[in-house]
């Protein structure tokens, strides 16, 4: 067949002069893309909503956290309490070399912050060390997190949620060099938290004030006790195999049982995440699938008025053949029709998908920052636009074919 | 001779064999005007197939302009058909998607003949035919004659050698009807192409110079016919 702007006319005009043909085939491609890409897209911005909730926490934490002894040791009766100490820290950081990041968190419920009459209450005051935007990692949208100055230097300074800034400073704007107040105390805000997380350690990021820990400590009377401590493992360490030499350390320094998994409690989020991953992991399967059957729906609806049209040309192919075209043109108009077709209609419902997600995306965004990507990548609405032509081309060969063998005179006689 | 048939035999096999033409022997030379007349089911489409290399035939010769016409690839035939053959058919057989000159055009598109100068062809054409004004008219707007004229205009557009009619006056009225057999008349005398007409009206093939009597697959009689009064039917171009 002879590709030219000559043939390309002839398509164009069998195309056009065919309109509810055309449409028809082409609304069946449309469709089929058009709802996989919408499905992805959703699937894929469900996914991130969901992610969301875990946002900037790291996935390989452990939380150890007192609880009375449940075992005697050492002439010691069970049911002693105890607290957990900065020699702890140490004495994990030396005792387990599997361990990355190590820190401590102080933190008060319930607290009330003030910046002049507006109020936030019921947050949450978190003392932490400048390493702990390792475990939450801050997503600032204004200022800067503490950090090691601030807490060997004990600054009144503080980095405040999204919740307390938006109580605090219903106007909105920079709050940085501003002094709020929590129990009398002044602290100046350094930075402003957006992390939306719901995975967190003792109170939400977007309901805590966080100052350095050794301020709180300090100002709240805690001497060298601390409330928990986190630490995280190093890439490729399973954080359950550390555990026991975590457990064993602490319990060392607090004449506490080694083997008292109760009195010295562990919360391995590795564990969670694993679930969590597997719910995901489902959850793209499923929209797989759907998609899958959607597209192949389409498919089957593009063989289906394929067939139909092919049947309805059969004279046409007829006159064709006996004016003096050979099958091979024939053939090679039909499935250039059907290439030309499914893809323009393809490359609509790409588009107008697109559009539609990108219309989702813009009301999911707030303060200018995308909460969920709804967006489908490109890559994939490339493929699945090209498996549907393939499929409809694949379609509408066969009934062509056998147009073929029909001899001329009868396909023309057909009528 | 143009076309030259010798013991042509076709056979269909649609659950019991039904022999259709048996053992045919023919010639028609250039230039002839030849009907060819026979009641339905005579085999006279089965042999106009033939002739258009649109059917194959099992046994015996078939030469068109000397070479052999048999067991031919579908691009050969189609080539054959394209270039020596032109078709004129019952029920016009016009792209309904296409305009008139559109339509003309079509056979010269498979040539590979160049958008411009197909059109000037056809328009041509259309011309000749009376139907210049028709030209950019789809199919159903026009009359039946307006449409079998455009036909001749698409078979004649090649240059064939034959033109092969099957039943062309078949579904048009009276005084149409002897509008066309004149114009195929005219272009036989003017341009000197070999027309060949199946029908059944005798007063159609009255208008043809010899006229090929067909009964039941074999060749009956053949009538010279030029003062055409061979049939009651068919005097002052009565038809029908």
């Amino acid at each position: 067949m002879r590709l030219d702007r000559d043939t390309f006319r002839e398509i164009l005009d069998s195309i056009l002069r065919n309109r509810s043909r055309s449409f028809l085939t082409g609304f069946g491609v449309f469709w089929g893309i058009f709802m996989l890409m919408l499905l992805i897209g959703g699937g894929q911005g469900l996914k991130e909503l969901l992610e969301k909730n875990f946002e900037g926490f790291a996935q390989n934490t452990c939380i150890v956290y007192p609880e009375p002894t449940t075992k005697p040791w050492r002439g010691f009766q069970k049911g002693r309490t105890w607290a957990l100490d900065y020699e702890d820290i140490d004495r994990i950081k030396a005792r387990v070399d599997e361990l990355d990041v190590v820190t401590p968190i102080l933190s008060f419920w319930g607290k009330t912050a003030e910046y002049g009459a507006n109020t936030y209450s019921s947050g949450s005051l978190k003392g932490v060390r400048a390493d702990y935007d390792h475990i939450e990692s801050p997503k600032l949208y204004y200022g800067r997190y503490i950090d090691e100055m601030d807490v060997i230097q004990e600054r009144k300074v503080c980095v405040i949620g999204r919740k307390v800034y938006n109580q605090l400073f219903p106007e909105g704007g920079d709050p940085c060099g501003k002094y709020i107040r929590v129990d009398g105390l002044h602290y100046q805000v350094i930075g402003v938290d957006y992390n939306e997380g719901n995975l967190s350690i003792n109170g939400q990021a977007s309901e805590t004030v966080t100052v350095p820990i050794t301020l709180l400590q300090r100002a709240y009377n805690h001497g060298r006790t601390v409330d928990l401590i986190c630490f995280t493992a190093r890439e490729g360490i399973t954080m359950s195999g550390v555990i026991p030499k975590v457990r064993e350390a602490i319990a060392v320094g607090h004449y506490i049982d080694p083997t008292d998994e109760e009195s010295i409690n562990m919360i391995n989020t590795q564990l969670i995440f694993g679930i969590v991953d597997n719910l995901f992991r489902g959850i793209k399967f499923l929209i797989w699938l759907i998609g899958l059957g959607t597209l192949l729906a389409g498919a089957v609806g593009v063989s289906n008025i394929m067939m139909v049209s092919v049947r309805e040309r059969t004279t046409e192919i007829g006159i064709r053949r006996a004016i003096g075209a050979t099958p091979r043109m024939i053939l090679g108009q039909i499935v250039a029709e059907s290439i030309v077709l499914t893809l323009a209609a393809g490359l609509m419902g790409i588009v107008i998908s697109v559009l539609i997600l990108a219309g989702v995306e813009a009301g999911m965004t707030s303060d200018g920052i995308l909460k969920a990507a709804f967006q489908v990548p490109f890559g994939t609405a490339v493929a699945a636009a090209l498996l549907l032509t393939v499929l409809g081309v694949l379609a509408g060969l066969a009934p062509s074919l056998r147009a073929m063998s029909i001899k001329p005179v009868d396909a023309m006689r057909d009528e | 001779m143009l076309i030259e048939l010798k013991d042509i035999n076709k056979t269909y096999d649609n659950g019991q064999p039904l022999h259709v033409l048996k053992g045919i022997d023919l010639t028609i030379g250039r230039g002839e005007f030849v009907s060819i007349m026979g009641a339905s089911g005579s085999g006279k489409s089965t042999l106009l197939n033939i002739l258009g290399i649109l059917d194959n035939y099992d046994t015996g010769e078939y030469r068109l302009d000397g070479r052999l016409i048999k067991d031919l690839g579908e691009r050969q035939a189609a080539e054959y058909r394209n270039r020596m053959i032109g078709f004129v058919f019952q029920s016009f057989n016009l792209i309904g998607f296409k305009t008139a000159v559109e339509n003309v055009e079509l056979p010269l598109y498979y040539q590979g003949v160049p958008r411009r100068r197909r059109r000037e062809m056809a328009m041509e054409y259309l011309d000749k035919l009376g139907l210049a004004d028709w030209a950019t008219h789809f199919p159903n707007e026009m009359s039946g004659g307006q449409k079998q004229r455009t036909a001749i205009a698409r078979a004649l557009i090649t240059h064939p050698q034959i033109i092969l009619a099957d039943e062309p006056t078949g579904a048009l009225d009276s005084q149409t009807s002897v509008e066309v057999m004149q114009l195929l008349h005219r272009l036989n005398q003017e341009e000197g192409i070999t027309i060949i007409v199946v029908t059944h009206e005798s007063g159609v093939a009255n208008e043809t110079d010899k006229i090929i009597h067909i009964k039941d697959g074999v060749i009956g009689a053949i009538e010279e016919n030029h003062d055409h009064n061979a049939s009651p039917f068919g005097a002052g171009g009565l038809m029908k």
